[in-house]
């Protein structure tokens, strides 16, 4: 396990991130290192910015100051090639957002062959070792509308994981899930994060933190308050803000 | 009536039938790729393009059909004396540049209804503003854009009876030189109305069957 942010040198490393819309900031120098294989779940109230964090990290979300620097790559830096960047990180959003006229096999195949140039062949033989790995080989020619909500989602993990990223970002995937399968979907990262993928997840899901993160990040009001262990930061937080948040939803 | 009767006066109607379908399915065609790149502007990340295409749109959506076609016909040439502007290159260009601007604006309707998180999706795969649009956005947006393009599509061949104003023999003047002729308004202009609905009905039929099948 990578509980110290200063071994190796990170996938990711933000520093100064600020970040306003309009008159309200909220982001307020964010400073967070993600070394390679590490689990990193962010967590906090809603509002605390802890989802446009993650939005800064592929640059769906434009910052106003400060660093990241993904890969080796400054995403401040203007000229930086995002779309080779983004190649490297893979995203799960909340809305699970499966491209609806593609069929499953479809959805996953798209953006190997038209970004990294993969053959359809090659693109198949991926997608389907991708949806057998989430569970829904027999779903390869189904439409997305015949999906579960759950389903949906392990297809946009499985999309995602298609180009190979080198991180997984994770933007509160169960949060629009039936209760039913939202345990689906956990199971699926849980596994992910156990074959050393570097992940950053923004949850509500803190039983999955607990036993899947190696660092549990506090956000609120748009700075870290704290940050350690999943033990240390559920046990023992330090903070009275981050006892008080848990105290609410533990 | 004169020798040989009303048959006689169908080919010349039949010819400008076939004229008024030309002139649809040309200005449709262009318009709709004027349609689509104006729209795809209109909305694009770079400013100067999207002053362009607003420009455009709403100054040429505010004009009625007959003063671009009088404009073209008339006007340009003293702009540019060396350019000459036949009729039916005037009636196709008109035609084509006012279908333009009424389908950019479906175009982006249709783009604009997508949901954001389908392009914060293709972008995330690292898919390039082109790769986003060809593959994720416009197949989505098209499927919207379809029933209001088609409704145009029927207005544009009642509009391309306008151009019998700078004197391109299309249905609609053909129909008008014939009852001069005859001196059979009744006759001639019942055709000519039969003739319209024989070409505008399957365009309804069209959309009819395309909205059954969404259904």
């Amino acid at each position: 396990m990578t509980t110290s942010t200063l071994n190796g040198s990170p996938i990711i490393e933000v520093t100064g991130l600020d970040k306003s819309f309009g008159s309200n900031q909220v982001l307020k120098q964010i400073d967070v290192r993600v070394t390679p294989n590490e689990v990193v779940c962010v967590i906090g109230p809603s509002g605390s910015g802890k989802s446009t964090f993650l939005r800064c990290l592929n640059l769906l979300e434009k910052f106003d100051a400060g660093h990241v620097v993904v890969n080796g790559h400054d995403l401040a830096v203007s000229r930086t090639n995002l779309n080779l960047v983004r190649r490297d990180v893979g995203m799960v959003f909340q809305s699970f957002n499966v491209f609806p006229h593609l069929k499953v096999i479809d959805n996953v195949m798209l953006a190997p062959m038209k970004v990294l140039k993969l053959s359809r062949r090659e693109a198949r033989e991926r997608a389907e070792a991708l949806l057998a790995k989430v569970g829904l080989t027999d779903k390869a020619d189904a439409h997305p509308r015949q999906l579960s909500g759950g389903q949906q989602q392990r297809v946009a993990i499985a999309r995602a994981l298609a180009m190979e990223p080198k991180v997984m970002l994770f933007d509160e995937p169960t949060s629009a899930l039936d209760p039913e399968t939202i345990g689906e979907v956990l199971s699926v990262m849980k596994k992910l994060a156990e074959e050393g993928m570097t992940m950053v997840v923004v949850t509500h899901e803190m039983g999955f933190a607990r036993e899947v993160a190696d660092r549990v990040v506090f956000m609120a009001d748009g700075v870290i308050v704290e940050e350690g262990p999943p033990k240390q930061i559920f046990d023992d937080p330090i903070h009275e803000r981050t006892r008080a948040f848990l105290s609410k939803i533990l | 009536m004169n020798d040989g009767g009303f048959a006689q006066f169908l080919p010349p109607l039949l010819r400008g039938t076939e004229l008024t379908l030309m002139l649809v399915a040309v200005s449709g065609v262009v318009g709709t790729a004027l349609g689509l790149i104006f729209g795809m502007a209109r909305i694009c990340p770079v400013p100067p393009l999207r002053w362009v295409a607003a420009v455009y749109i709403n100054f040429l959506r505010g004009q009625p059909v007959l003063i671009i076609l009088l404009f073209i016909y008339f006007a340009l040439p003293l702009l540019f004396p060396l350019a000459t502007f036949n009729r039916g290159f005037t009636a196709i260009v008109g035609l084509s540049i006012y279908a333009g601007a009424y389908m950019a604006e479906i175009f982006r309707g249709s783009i604009e209804a997508i949901p954001k998180g389908q392009e914060e999706a293709a972008e995330a795969l690292g898919m390039g503003y082109f790769g986003k649009f060809r593959y994720v956005i416009l197949p989505q947006a098209m499927k919207i854009a379809v029933p209001p393009a088609i409704g145009f599509l029927i207005s544009l061949v009642k509009a391309s009876a306008l151009v019998s104003v700078i004197g391109f023999v299309e249905l609609t003047q053909a129909g008008h030189i014939i009852s001069n002729i005859n001196q059979e308004p009744l006759q001639t202009f019942l055709v000519v109305a039969v003739l319209y609905f024989i070409v505008s009905y399957p365009i309804s039929l069209l959309g009819r069957w395309y909205e059954r099948r969404l259904a």
